[in-house]
Order: structure tokens, then sequence, then C-alpha cells
């Protein structure tokens, strides 16, 4: 039996977690109302790059029902980074530049905020954004990296000479890699391009301000990270934080697209200039042409191998397609440098990232941002070693995975805890690699294939940014709790795993945690959710709130049972003596007559806490896959997936599995469908929604899929848990691009693998 | 405003008289009229699924639905699948099953879950693919709403009934 009442237990979302979404009673940022509300739209630049001559907004501002129209001229001018210029990243110091105004004098994408008005109802807002003139000067623009660094190109910010937005050498290079490969006797190399990929998510982008009579403002966003939002909204106001609280609704989706800010300065404008609440609700076309999506890049690895496989050198070179903002791009770039060259044991290693500017969509973060692109190359590169050391690409990546002790991937802090050579066994096993492989024949019309990439993420950010997360939990009269925290909640049902820990600490019901959220008002710090670190990171916070809570809660209850604290514990709801369980209080008892104490010694029982984590717990696994290519229509078919994934002990393993299933679902997408098209000759985003941007269907799951934990405790997690979140996608599109490989013989270098790139492919193969 | 008219429909049982625009959708109806805003759009063009109603026991997409083209049908949203402060069986296999992530194509999900079941009350795990697969989901990757469906289906079959 378990040694944990609830610990590691499948369990649904809590009752105030999951009942509103399946009645309908969820409130979403797209659903917030208030009295007197207006309608916010924003006209967007036509062109990839232009200067404003003359903004017009007289005949906008008579239209009737329009009740304010902004533009530049009405916005403080300060610039500001839409991703937070207050992250420090803690071992290179790089931050974010502020780059961006909130409506520009000078237009650099297709889509970019010119100005705003706020009106009655959805259909004067539009008409009034007609009426407003605008006279642009076009100016050349620049879509792709290449053209983008050409000596004669456009330049896009006057800070970023070249179109070069930073150029990062990887900080924790080591060795020598020159010696490392005239040692090597095996060296690979490539180059390899991963494609931009949207968030997707179902909920438009949308946010709702109000200035009240005070000053004070309420914005109401599905940010990810709302601390550093109202950081960042504070700085472009000049208004002190706490006259800002940002209110988190429930969050229909944000996959790393969310953690930057978008509309909310424009609605509290409109809502500081009309002394209304404004709201804003993006189209779905505006969303795919103007929110954040995964970089894409451009990366040649080399890698230099022993003859055992051993890997001794390796180099990687990285130019990260920015688009007119740095944005995330600011870190996407340098972090795929540190996930590629970090992930396995190797004395000697080098890199460089370039992040450049382009007149396109803001590039960024997306699940796992800079993994699966890192994953997607270096683990064709091991295969592709593996084939010309004549080893199985199982055995080569066990010979070279890190164990626990050595540095981790994002920097010199330790790994903690890993299982990865155990993940690539098990899954090796499970999906019989040896036998299939042996079996395989490259012949026939449908041909099989199988692939695998291993993997190593991280739990919260953590040599590279803070991470830091706080937690109150109070001690009701009937025995129950509130838990006060503000993660933000993105779907991911952590307010659930977040319960579990609490109650498993406190010896009560998850149900009887009632989670107080919401909003930065409400709760103390936490800087939110990124980088699979709300399990570790706000789970860490709430154990030791717990903790103190419980701490108080046995000392009160010993001077109640006239015993020592030490010989007491809770379970069930009640304490009790460990030696005589029949001599107890429920914990209602206690708390209630700690409350209303009429000895004059009230107090309420409770606990708090802030994490702030030093420690580095990656959680690792393993991706096995077997997809089935049709060599007449070029079509892959996903037939199978083991995902052997070690996120330390698992606290909530239905929540985990539909992670990882939803990592499978996105990671399929990124290997063979989802294709941003930009037109190459307007900038103009082609694949502005899903009927032209293509996300897996149900259709494209595999029939088989299956999940294997690890469930190992991590010394530093709460209860030994480890992130999840991201690693559900890292190795999904590696391991689909080396079955392909495997399938059909051809190396496709760039993803989405469409049949038309696999056709041209074979088409090649054949002429030889 | 020009051409203005009233329309009457029924809403998860309940009667209505609305006035709207020829132009208006049902989505916009539901949403900014009759405040039922369980119903969620988002692209807007008839792709993603996530605005699908019933009308009269069919799943819709009610942002290309023209209100008055539902006039006097019978509407079903995601806030009448409970009856008497009880879920709806599949309401309470979603839950159980780990089927909702955001919650953002569940209320969708559910409904066209509703309007299977009720045509083919024992489908088989293909049938549930096909039948749903109008509907987007971008969190769950599918595997465990069409398990919550399986068991659902089977639970109703069970009682006789779609409520506890």
């Amino acid at each position: 039996m378990s040694e944990f009442s609830w610990v590691g237990k499948p369990h649904p979302p809590l009752k105030m977690e999951g009942v509103p979404k399946v009645t309908g009673e969820a409130i979403y940022t797209v659903d917030v109302k208030l009295p007197g509300m207006l309608v916010g739209k924003i006209l967007r630049s036509p062109h990839p790059h232009a200067k404003i001559l003359r903004i017009d907004k007289s005949k906008a501002e008579r239209l009737p029902g329009v009740k304010a129209v902004l533009t530049f001229e009405d916005i403080p001018k300060v610039k500001y980074a839409s991703s937070f210029r207050d992250m420090p990243m803690a071992t290179s110091g790089t931050l974010q530049p502020p780059d961006q105004y909130v409506l520009t004098d000078k237009a650099r994408y297709v889509g970019d905020p010119v100005a705003a008005v706020a009106a009655v109802d959805e259909y004067v807002a539009e008409e009034a954004l007609k009426l407003i003139e605008v006279e642009y000067e076009p100016l050349p623009a620049v879509f792709t990296i290449d053209d983008a660094l050409k000596p004669d190109a456009p330049q896009i910010h006057d800070h970023a000479k070249g179109n070069i937005a930073a150029h990062v050498k990887y900080p924790f290079a080591q060795g020598d890699v020159e010696k490392g490969f005239a040692e090597a006797d095996c060296v690979v190399e490539g180059t390899f391009f991963v494609p931009r990929q949207v968030g997707a998510h179902l909920e438009p982008q949308a946010c709702t301000a109000y200035v009240d009579p005070t000053g004070k403002v309420t914005v109401w966003s599905p940010c990810q990270l709302t601390f550093p939002l109202r950081r960042e909204l504070a700085k472009i106001f000049s208004l002190p934080e706490g006259m800002i609280n940002v209110v988190t609704p429930f969050v229909g989706g944000s996959f790393g697209t969310r953690l930057s800010l978008y509309c909310e300065p424009i609605a509290i404008a409109l809502a500081m200039k009309t002394g209304k609440p404004v709201k804003i609700v993006h189209s779905k076309e505006e969303d795919f042409s103007t929110l954040e999506t995964r970089t894409a890049d451009r990366v040649t690895v080399k890698a230099g191998f022993k003859k055992d496989g051993t890997l001794i050198a390796m180099q990687m070179k990285v130019y990260t397609w920015a688009g007119a903002y740095a944005a995330r791009a600011y870190l996407a770039g340098p972090i795929l440098l540190m996930w590629g060259l970090g992930h396995y044991r190797c004395p000697n290693t080098d890199g460089e990232c370039f992040v450049v500017y382009t007149n396109t969509t803001p590039a960024g973060a997306m699940r796992g941002y800079g993994n699966p692109e890192a994953s997607t190359v270096v683990e064709q590169i091991m295969d592709m070693a593996a084939e010309k050391l004549g080893i199985d690409p199982v055995e080569l990546r066990l010979k070279n995975v890190k164990k626990a002790g050595e540095p981790s991937n994002l920097g010199p802090c330790p790994i903690e805890s890993t299982y990865e050579d155990e993940c690539i066994r098990i899954g090796a096993e499970r999906i019989g690699w040896w036998e299939k492989r042996k079996l395989k024949k490259q012949e026939g019309v449908k041909r099989r294939g199988l692939g695998m990439a291993a993997m190593m993420h991280c739990s919260g950010a953590w040599p590279l940014l803070i991470e830091h997360s706080s937690a109150m939990i109070k001690f009701n009269e009937d025995g129950s709790v509130n838990m006060i925290i503000n993660p933000a909640f993105p779907g991911t049902h952590c307010w659930t795993t977040l319960a579990q820990i609490a109650a498993e600490e406190l010896g009560i019901s998850p149900e009887d945690v009632h989670v107080v959220t919401g909003s930065t008002d409400t709760a103390m710090f936490d800087l939110g959710s990124h980088a699979s670190r709300t399990t570790y990171v706000t789970g860490n916070a709430v154990l030791e709130a717990a903790r103190e809570a419980k701490r108080q809660l046995l000392e009160r209850a010993s001077k109640m049972l006239g015993v020592s604290p030490e010989e007491l514990t809770v379970k069930d709801g009640r304490v009790f003596v460990k030696a005589d369980p029949s001599k107890g209080l429920t914990i209602g008892e206690i708390a209630r007559s700690t409350i209303w104490d009429l000895k004059g010694e009230s107090f309420n029982i409770s606990g708090k806490a802030s994490w702030s984590s030093r420690y580095s717990s990656p959680p690792t696994g393993a991706y096995f896959t077997e997809v089935e290519v049709d060599t007449e229509t070029g079509e892959v078919k996903v037939l199978k997936f083991v995902v052997v994934i070690d996120c330390g002990r698992v606290i909530n393993p239905m929540t985990v599995e539909g992670q990882i299933q939803g990592g499978i679902s996105q990671g399929i997408g990124y290997a063979l469908y989802e294709d941003y098209v930009i037109n190459k000759k307007t900038g103009v985003v082609e694949s502005d929604n899903f009927n032209t941007y293509r996300i897996a269907t149900n259709y494209e799951m595999p029939e088989e899929i299956e999940i294997i934990f690890i469930n190992k405790p991590d010394p530093k997690g709460p209860f030994g848990a480890k992130g999840v979140g991201e690693p559900a996608m890292v190795g999904v599109a590696a391991a689909i691009a080396n079955a392909v490989y495997d399938a059909i013989g051809v190396r496709l270098r760039e993803l989405p693998i469409t049949p038309e790139k696999i056709l041209k492919a074979l088409k090649e193969k054949e002429k030889g | 405003m020009r051409g203005k008219q009233v329309i009457k429909l029924t809403v998860n049982g309940e009667p209505y008289e609305v006035e709207v625009e020829p132009h208006m959708t049902l989505l916009e109806v539901l949403r900014d009229k009759l405040n039922l805003t369980g119903t969620k759009g988002s692209c807007g063009v008839g792709e993603c699924g996530t605005c699908t109603v019933l009308v009269d026991g069919k799943p819709f997409l009610s942002c290309l639905t023209l209100a008055i083209t539902v006039r006097d049908k019978n509407i079903l949203t995601i806030e009448g699948l409970a009856r008497d402060k009880k879920l709806h069986i599949l309401q309470k296999a979603f839950l159980e099953h780990g089927a909702v992530q955001c919650g953002f194509c569940t209320p969708a999900m559910l409904l066209t879950a509703k309007a299977l079941l009720d045509e083919n009350p024992n489908p088989t795990r293909e049938e549930i693919r096909e039948y749903i697969s109008g509907v987007l989901c971008r969190c769950t990757g599918y595997v465990k709403i069409i398990e919550a469906i399986m068991s659902a289906a089977e639970e109703i079959r069970r009682r006789g009934s779609e409520y506890e």
C-alpha cells in the first residue's frame, strides 16, 4: 500500500477547477462583462515596414458611439518589452531590450498596432477603424533571416545594427572543440531548419481593463506571468505596482504564447481615456498574425565521437528568426544552444546564436521553447552518428546521457536526479526496438520505420531565471483550509495538484483545500506558469506553507491534549496520539477553538512561505515511435508512441498522462502539419486561422499510446515531483523525424515533414 | 435600425423572444443577448467547432448560423446539459477521465458527444472519432475525451438514463 493518502493517486480536477468547465459557468477573459463596458479594437498596419506620415482620427471620433480614438500621440512614448524586461537571466545577465511601443509611429510588421478605438459595440468600433486615415510611407522590408542579414538590408531598429537583435555565445562552453574534433574518430554535421509553431489555443487573446476613480487599474488577462505583467504595465504607465491588479480568469489554453503581453496596455489606455471598462477580443486572424509563435531557427551542428560512441566535441551555430520585436526570441535562441549542447555529457562544447530581426510577427515562446527545436536537430545528429559509427541509436544515447550530480543543461548547477538511461531502456523494450529494427524492409509502397529521441528538460528555469513562488494556507473553523496561490492556470489543473500536495501534508482531503487565486492583489508573488515549474516551484511553496500550518496545528493540539507535539500525527482530518490513536481531536475542533478562544488566546492557524528555487531537477524521458510512410502519396502516419517519463514522483497520474497525450498531439503537429506561411512579397501571414494552419485532429493521433512513469522521487521537488508540462512534447517531433528516415532512408532536414517534401526527397534519392 | 426582427427561440427549455438583426449569428445572440457565455467562439470560419450547440438535437456551428434561420427551434447549449443541478453522465465522465484541460472546447465536445449518443447509444471508438472530428482540442490529444465518451455511453445504457 502507498505511504501516501493523495500523492500519486489519479485525482479528477477539484470541483471548483473542473465543474465550471463542464457546465459552461467558467468565466474566461473573453466572457468578462462589466456594467458600461466598451468594446476596444485595434487598427493594425497593412504594411510590413512603413513610416506613419500622418494619422487623422477626426472622422472616427465623430462617429456616434465612438468614445475614444488613440494613436501613438496619445500614449506614453515608452518603449516596452513584450516578454518583460525584468526577467533577469541569472547566468548571462541578458535582458530583453525594450523595443516596442504600445501604438507605433513606425510599423515593423503586418499587424503592428497603430491606433485603437473604444466604442459602444463591436460594429461601431469596426466602422470607426475604417474612418481612421493613415498615410504611410512604405519602406523596404525583409522577411527571412538571409534577407535581413544582407549588407544592404533595411534596418528595422536603430539599436540593432545589421538587424542582429542579439549575438550570444554559449555561456557554458567547455574545453576546446577544435581539439575535440581532431581527436574524434567520427564527425557528423548538418544544417537543419526548424519552423515556427503557433500556440493555437482556442480562446482568442483578450483583455478587459478598468480604471476606478482612485486611479487603480484592474486588468483581466490570460497572461501566464501575472506578476511580471503587472511590473511591465507599471513601467509603461509610470504607475506603482500596487495600483495595478492583474486578474486571471480561466484561460482557454496558453502553451507559452501567453507568456507575453499583447493588448493589455491598449485596453488600459482606452479605459484611462474613457473612464469606462474596455474589453478587447482578438479575432483568430489577429491571434495567428500577431501573437508570438515558436521561433524558427536555422541550426548547424557538428559533433565528434570516439569509435565507442563517446561524444567528445559538439558545436552549434544558431540563427534565430525573430520577428519585428525581440520578444522571447531573445531568450529562445540562446536557450536552444543550452538544451542542445547541455543535454549529453561532452567535454568540448562551443556555440553561438544570432537572433535576427525581420519584418514579421514577433516570435519566441511556445511549449518548451528552444528544446523541441534543439531536440529535433540534436537527436537527428545522434542517429546520423549512430549509423556512421555502426552503433545502435539506443546504445549511443545510453553511452552519453548525464548522471545525477553532473552539471545540468541550463548551467553549472548539478542535476538533482535523472533516470534518462532507464527511460531509454524501458522504451526500447516496450516498442520492440531490436526485434522490429531487425525485421525492417525498405520496400513496397508503405514503409514502416522506428524512431526515438531522448529528452532532458527543466523544472523551472533556475539557474537561468529567478524561480520564486509563494503560498499561504489558513485553517477555517470546519477544518478545511484556504490555499492562496497565484500561479495562473492555463488548464493543467495545477490547483488540484497543488491541493493534493497541501492535503497530503495536512492530513485532509484535497476537496477541503479551497483555492483562493486569480489576482495579483489576492496572493503573494508567483512568477507564473512557465518552464514546467508550477508543481516544482509553487508546489514547494505550498508544501512549506503547509508544514508551517501543520506545526501550529500540532502545537495547539498538544496543549489541548496535554501531550508533546512530537507525539502527535494528523490523518483523515484528525490529530491523534501516535501511540494511542483513540486519543485525539478533529482538525475542525482544534481550528474552531483556536479561532474562538474565550481564554483570550485566539489566533488563526496558518502558514505562508516563499520558495526561491536554487536547484535543477530536470525531468528526463524517452520517446519511441513507429510510423508508416506512403511512398506514393508522401503521407506519414504515426502508428504508435511509447513515452517513458521521469518527472520525479508523479503527484497526479491523470493530469500527467493528459499532459503527455496533449504533448504528443502538438509534437505530431510540429513534425508533420503545422506550417506558418508568411507571404514572401507582402509579409502577410497566410496561415492565419485554423482553416489554413493545420493542427493535429483526433485522426492524426496514433492508435496506440503507451505512457510509462519512472516514478522515482527527486530530492528537491515537493514529495519528489519534477515538471512535466513541456517535456510532454519536447522529443516527439525528433522521434518522428528519425522514424521517417528509418522508413525511407532519406533525412528531411526541415520540419514540417509534409508529403510534398517526402515525395521530392524520394525523387532525388532515386536520381541518386 | 433597419431590418430588425423579433424571433422566438427555445433555449435550454426556456422560451425567448429576441430582437435580432439579420446578420447576427446564433453565437452572438446566445452570448451577447441571452448572456449564455458557456458557448465559446474561436475561429469564426467554421473550422474549429468550438461554438457547437445543438439545434433540434443536431450539432450546429453557432458562429456560422444566422439567428433568424433557427427561429422556433429548440436549442441546447452547455448551460442546459445539467438538469436539476445534476450533471449529465457525460459531464461527470469528462471530469472523472481527465478529458478536460483548459475547458474551452469542452462545451462543444460535450454537446457533440450528446448528439452522438442520442443517435447511437453504443458507438464504437471509430464512430466516436468520426463524430467528434469537427471539434478541435489543442490540450488533450483527444485520448481521454474518447475514453470518457465510451465510458459515459456504457453508463447511460446501463442506467437507461442520462442522469444519475
